[in-house]
């Protein structure tokens, strides 16, 4: 039921936002997929711009399942980071402008996934959670940028459950509020924020769609979305996460 | 095309894999490096992702056999890590030129 609501909430999202501008179809917003069929991605360490040390770690994990899931060999992320650090070329932010070539000698990448993290803050009494992530893939052969979005999303966790009526019942629910958002997983922010973005993504090899999406319509280049923080932290992952983190 | 976010609970998906936990799960591992229990999570989820595997392809996402060899490397498994790696680029060939490189490392 929550993954309905969800799956609903991000198509009513996303065609709220779309609502108001022209969308290109993709096979002109992203007509470099389509003119080299681009096979495999290589994820570079994420680029983080915000204060939010652990950002960059709890991000990672998460960009290899879309991009999988539209078809794309992706290289092993565990295995890529590895090797980018032993070659010093963890810091992405070097390579934003810099030739690419090496990546597809070294990883046989056809592709380099940017990712920046604009922001990452936490409101926990007010229950919010924002982030603002800009994704860039960019052709290793060309050195060009073949798709870029930005999304900023909101993820609310305001639990309004509790009745106002009382001092105890306005209190229980700021405290519901702040543990929630303390423990809504970054995984689960992470997994949001690339769904939402890179649902619009040119299907890839391993996809039956391959080929055959090029008149859907991509997405907004910038964009803003507003996520219930109940859908997305269900009871079973908060809780799950929750008691792992107290065995330390 | 729709992108669904799905829980490993929940039945079969429409997505081309299933996951399992394990972007949780490889998050904690790299939030927590050395701690075994975090590590035995993250070899239990490949293998999950491995042996019950239920997304539309019905084969294993591309890189969990890589990774999970390299882990398998890194805890003194290397019989069993080589293997794995050598099963990546059976099923994902485009894995071949960098999976060469790494075998390399670790034949040495």
């Amino acid at each position: 039921m929550n993954r309905i609501v969800l799956l609903v909430s991000f198509a009513g999202a996303v065609l709220l936002s779309g609502c108001s501008s022209k969308l290109l179809p993709k096979a002109t917003a992203y007509k470099g997929f389509y003119e080299e069929k681009p096979v495999s991605v290589l994820i570079m360490p994420p680029i983080n711009k915000t204060a939010n040390v652990d950002a960059k770690e709890f991000f990672h994990t998460t960009l290899n399942v879309p991009l999988a899931n539209a078809g794309y060999y992706v290289i092993p992320p565990f295995l890529s980071m590895e090797i980018l650090k032993q070659e010093s070329a963890y810091d992405a932010e070097l390579f934003l402008e810099a030739p690419l070539s090496k990546f597809g000698d070294v990883f046989g990448a056809d592709l380099a996934l940017f990712t920046i993290i604009h922001r990452w803050e936490k409101a926990s009494l007010l229950g919010t959670i924002t982030v603002e992530i800009e994704y860039l893939f960019k052709s290793v052969k060309t050195n060009e940028v073949v798709y870029q979005r930005r999304g900023q999303i909101n993820v609310n966790n305001a639990n309004t459950n509790y009745g106002q009526s009382s001092p105890l019942g306005l209190l229980i629910g700021l405290v519901a509020t702040a543990v929630q958002t303390a423990a809504t997983d970054h995984a689960v922010v992470g997994l949001a924020c690339n769904n939402a973005t890179l649902q619009d993504l040119p299907a890839g090899k391993y996809s039956p769609l391959n080929g055959n999406d090029a008149k859907q319509a991509a997405g907004e280049k910038v964009f803003k979305m507003s996520i219930n923080g109940n859908a997305v932290a269900t009871q079973n992952m908060a809780v799950w996460y929750s008691k792992y983190t107290k065995s330390k | 095309m729709a992108i669904a976010f799905c829980l490993a609970s929940c039945s079969p998906p429409k997505t081309l894999y299933s996951w399992d936990y394990y972007s949780h799960i490889s998050h904690a591992y790299i939030k927590r490096s050395g701690d075994e229990k975090a590590t035995e999570r993250l070899i239990k989820t490949y293998q999950q992702i491995i042996d019950r595997q239920k997304g539309t392809r019905k084969t294993v996402p591309p890189g969990i056999y890589a990774d999970y060899g390299f882990l398998l490397l890194q805890t003194d498994q290397t019989e069993k890590g080589i293997a794995m790696l050598k099963k990546e680029t059976e099923l994902y060939p485009e894995s071949g030129i960098f999976i060469e490189r790494v075998l390399k490392m670790y034949e040495e």
